[in-house]
């Protein structure tokens, strides 16, 4: 008997879990820099980082890429120099540890390409082995034989590093010990060492966890003792590990201790172990799943809206032909109900954290920060916002360019910020906000210079904006730049105009500026949550169907014909009154090129109000067909691809139908000054 | 059925040990991502062999076969270390802990399922 696994089958999933334990690899080498850069120690992020390559270097080694095990083998042995030094790392370790995380992906990106790995970069193992760990003694432990009796047989497994970390009270926190003594019942209800674990991580700072053997209430032999620094009550801490038989004691001196059982380990440490929890990861209840089956999945679902609409109309043409259809209505109804159920559990499915998609703007940062000679604070407020994987794509671009520009236009040098009253170091803010409608905004906010407008137009050889949204149509102009000379990090001409053309054309979003000289410049990205998945209104208009996403409407309306109001001649855009303002009112009919048949006085019978970069504006439609749920899907030519179009759907009669976007048809014309008698705004 | 007890951080490591043993019938895999999440289940259930990594986040795999040694009823329970560690100290003293066999990362689907075999058909006997 032989094994006939190839494990050269496993690339696929060795390939996602080392891109995983990579970022992870990022997020604590840049915790361990800004650590040395305050001269403290991170033991933590060090072994968390030690971890992940020591993983990454046995994968490497399974799937045989020699080179990766290289590289890895030896970034770990300069971090198990720097984990014996008490967690300290010489700054000047970072930048070739950073390489060699690079040179990792770099390879990583050639064999998803179906490449071969490149051999190591020529000298970087030298660097990483001739990194030199500080040997400075990890600050001197305050006497914490009081708090850790050593009655209680673990003060000997405790590192001086965890028994600082353990007595340290900073923020009135308080070291506690937890007995979690597992069982098959408990395990049952999910309360297992993970689970609490992760529960009281999230209390306090969970310094360690030492498995004891010895006889335990209800006949088991296995006690966790979980050692933590927290702030928490003692009631809420047994609630986290389950309720009784969980046992919580406050560590203090004067107690005296409670009988344990005997440990049945020798009291060393193995000099790799880590306190922490596991990263969430490999937390149980995750299930990674490649994109691929999750759009597998969509289609899936695109297939049966589809069917669906074609069961609706057969049953429409029974009903109109007299025969009794009450039952078969009743079952659509129930089978739209299943089907907006299900497409929200695939939509669920397709989320990914705001946050997790960030994970590299601190990297890049970083590297700006290196590149400009800048001093840059990056900071991230985006909470649990989550976006479709779909949009997150797209996204991560546009928000890497905003970013960049940020620091390398927008941001001055700390000479010039002390000369302008500000701190020397720039702040480069990303916010991110859930708003109820479907949409998500990002806010890309600095505190530089801001956009000297005028210096803009002269650039552009364009007459001075008015509005920050004229500025911005200008920044947006293709191959604009406000650099006199490209940098390595930009001024390459390739700049705003991609921004927009991701937020905007792909993924039917809006952007706009808020600017003020000398304070800084906010970029503002409205983008649906989702554009794969739409609840949409049909209509006919200019003899063709059109769809449009409802949640870029604001009203449908009822166009009261004595309310129009119509420019001198007849000339120009009519303006109908809504919400006591004029709005614009667009013919949709006109704007599509079908318009010759529309009297020039005719007022269209309803209209759709959208807002177009912050302005209501009114589109008058034909007929209104319903309101149904739709899979776009976008127009991949580039050929076919037209602004104000996001994609067509099938509503399954077999006949494509054009997925208009309102916010941005018609937009684009109108610094164009074409003449034509209908613009959007 | 004999049970199998994997244990790694990683998954696709996990995955792969259990690939490679597959060919072995009659065999029920428990999978454990962490030391903690092994010595948990070892104490809730009965298992046949234990195939472990070194290095976890929590405890060490040297710990973990020290504490299912120090238990009267795993005391016999064979334990494969597989781990990426492959110097000549980490073997002492995983051996020295009480781990049956080490192998070292890379190793053949063929050499950890003979070893897997022998430690079973030993067991039985």
């Amino acid at each position: 008997m032989t094994a006939s696994v190839d494990l050269a089958d496993f690339l696929p999933a060795y390939l996602a879990e080392v891109e995983e334990l990579l970022d992870s690899a990022h997020r604590h080498l840049l915790a361990v820099e800004a650590s040395a850069r305050r001269g403290a120690a991170h033991p933590k992020a060090v072994r968390e980082l030690f971890r992940a390559l020591h993983t990454i270097k046995g994968l490497s080694a399974m799937v045989d890429v020699e080179p990766i095990v290289s590289i890895s083998h030896w970034m770990e042995t300069s971090l198990r120099q720097a984990d014996q030094a008490g967690g300290r790392l010489p700054e000047a370790s970072v930048e070739p540890l950073m390489e060699g995380l690079r040179a990792v992906e770099q390879r990583m990106r050639q064999l998803a390409s179906g490449k071969p790995a490149a051999a190591v970069p020529s000298g970087l193992l030298e660097r990483l082995e001739a990194l030199e760990s500080s040997t400075t003694a990890p600050g001197t432990s305050r006497p914490v034989a009081a708090v850790l009796d050593e009655t209680l047989a673990l003060g000997s497994k405790l590192t001086p590093t965890e028994r600082e970390q353990l007595t340290a009270s900073a923020g009135g926190r308080r070291p506690v010990r937890v007995d979690f003594i597992p069982g098959a019942e408990r395990a049952a209800k999910g309360v297992t060492i993970n689970s609490v674990r992760e529960r009281l991580a999230a209390l306090g700072d969970l310094v360690k966890v030492v498995p004891l053997s010895g006889p335990v209430p209800g006949g088991g032999s296995l006690t966790f003792v979980l050692l933590l620094s927290t702030e928490a009550a003692d009631a809420v801490l047994l609630d986290a590990a389950g309720g009784e038989p969980a046992l919580v004691r406050p560590l203090a001196g004067e107690q005296a201790p409670a009988p344990v059982p005997a440990v049945s380990t020798p009291a060393r440490l193995d000099g790799d172990l880590d306190e922490e929890p596991e990263e969430t990861r490999r937390g149980s209840g995750t299930l990674r799943v490649e994109v691929s089956r999750l759009d597998e999945a969509l289609e899936r679902l695109a297939a049966l809206v589809v069917n669906r609409s074609r069961l609706q109309r057969a049953v429409a043409d029974l009903t109109a032909a007299g025969a009794p259809t009450r039952e078969l209505r009743a079952i659509l109804q129930e089978n739209a109900r299943q089907l907006r159920d299900m497409r929200a559990a695939i939509l669920r499915l397709r989320m990914v954290r705001v946050g997790d998609v960030l994970e590299r703007l601190p990297l890049l940062v970083r590297g700006l920060r290196r590149a400009t000679g800048k001093a840059v604070r990056l900071e991230l407020d985006v909470g649990d916002a989550e976006l479709d994987k779909a949009v997150a794509d797209r996204l991560m671009p546009a928000l890497v360019h905003l970013v960049r520009n940020a620091v390398d236009h927008a941001l001055e040098s700390p000479e010039e910020r002390r000369a302008a009253g500000k701190a020397p170091e720039g702040l480069v803010r990303l916010a991110c906000h859930a708003q109820a409608n479907g949409f998500v905004e990002l806010l890309v906010r600095d505190d530089g210079r801001g956009v000297d407008g005028a210096a803009v137009a002269k650039r552009a050889g364009a007459p001075t904006p008015r509005t920050e949204d004229d500025v911005l149509e200008l920044l947006c102009r293709p191959g604009f730049s406000t650099r006199e000379s490209v940098t390595a990090t930009s001024g390459r001409g390739m700049g705003m105009d991609i921004v927009r053309r991701i937020v905007v054309d792909q993924l039917g979003g809006e952007l706009r500026m808020e600017t003020r000289p000398g304070v800084g410049t906010t970029f503002r990205l409205r983008v649906p949550l989702t554009i794969t998945l739409l609840d949409a209104i049909v209509f006919e208009c200019a003899g063709g169907r059109y769809a449009v996403a409802v949640s870029c409407v604001e009203e449908l309306f009822e166009v009261d014909a004595s309310r129009v109001v119509r420019p001198p001649g007849g000339r120009g855009v009519a303006l109908v009154e809504r919400r006591g303002q004029a709005v614009p009112l667009v013919w949709l009919e006109r704007l599509l090129g079908q318009g010759t048949a529309v009297a020039a006085d005719a007022v269209p019978a309803r209209a759709l109000l959208v807002r177009q970069r912050g302005e209501l504006v009114a589109f008058g439609v034909g007929r209104l067909l319903g309101q149904q749920e739709i899979v776009l899907r976008p127009l991949e030519d580039p050929l076919v691809r037209v602004p104000g179009v996001s994609g067509a759907t099938d509503l399954g009669d077999g006949q494509p139908t054009l997925v208009l976007d309102l916010p941005t048809l018609g937009a684009s014309r109108r610094s164009g000054g074409g003449g034509r008698e209908e613009r959007a705004t | 059925m004999a049970e199998v007890l994997v244990v790694d951080d990683s998954k696709v490591m996990r995955d792969m040990v259990v690939a490679c043993l597959r060919p072995y019938p009659g065999l029920n895999f428990t999978h454990a991502s962490s030391g903690l999440e092994a010595i948990e289940r070892l104490s809730l259930s009965p298992y046949d062999l234990l195939v472990l990594d070194l290095n976890m986040p929590d405890i060490g795999g040297i710990e973990v076969v020290e504490f299912v040694r120090g238990q009267d009823k795993l005391r016999a329970l064979p334990i494969i270390i597989v781990t990426t560690r492959g110097d000549e100290a980490s073997r002492a003293r995983a051996l020295e802990a009480g781990a049956t066999r080490f192998m070292t990362k890379p190793f053949t689907p063929d050499a950890i399922l003979a070893e897997a075999r022998g430690l079973l058909e030993e067991k039985r006997a």
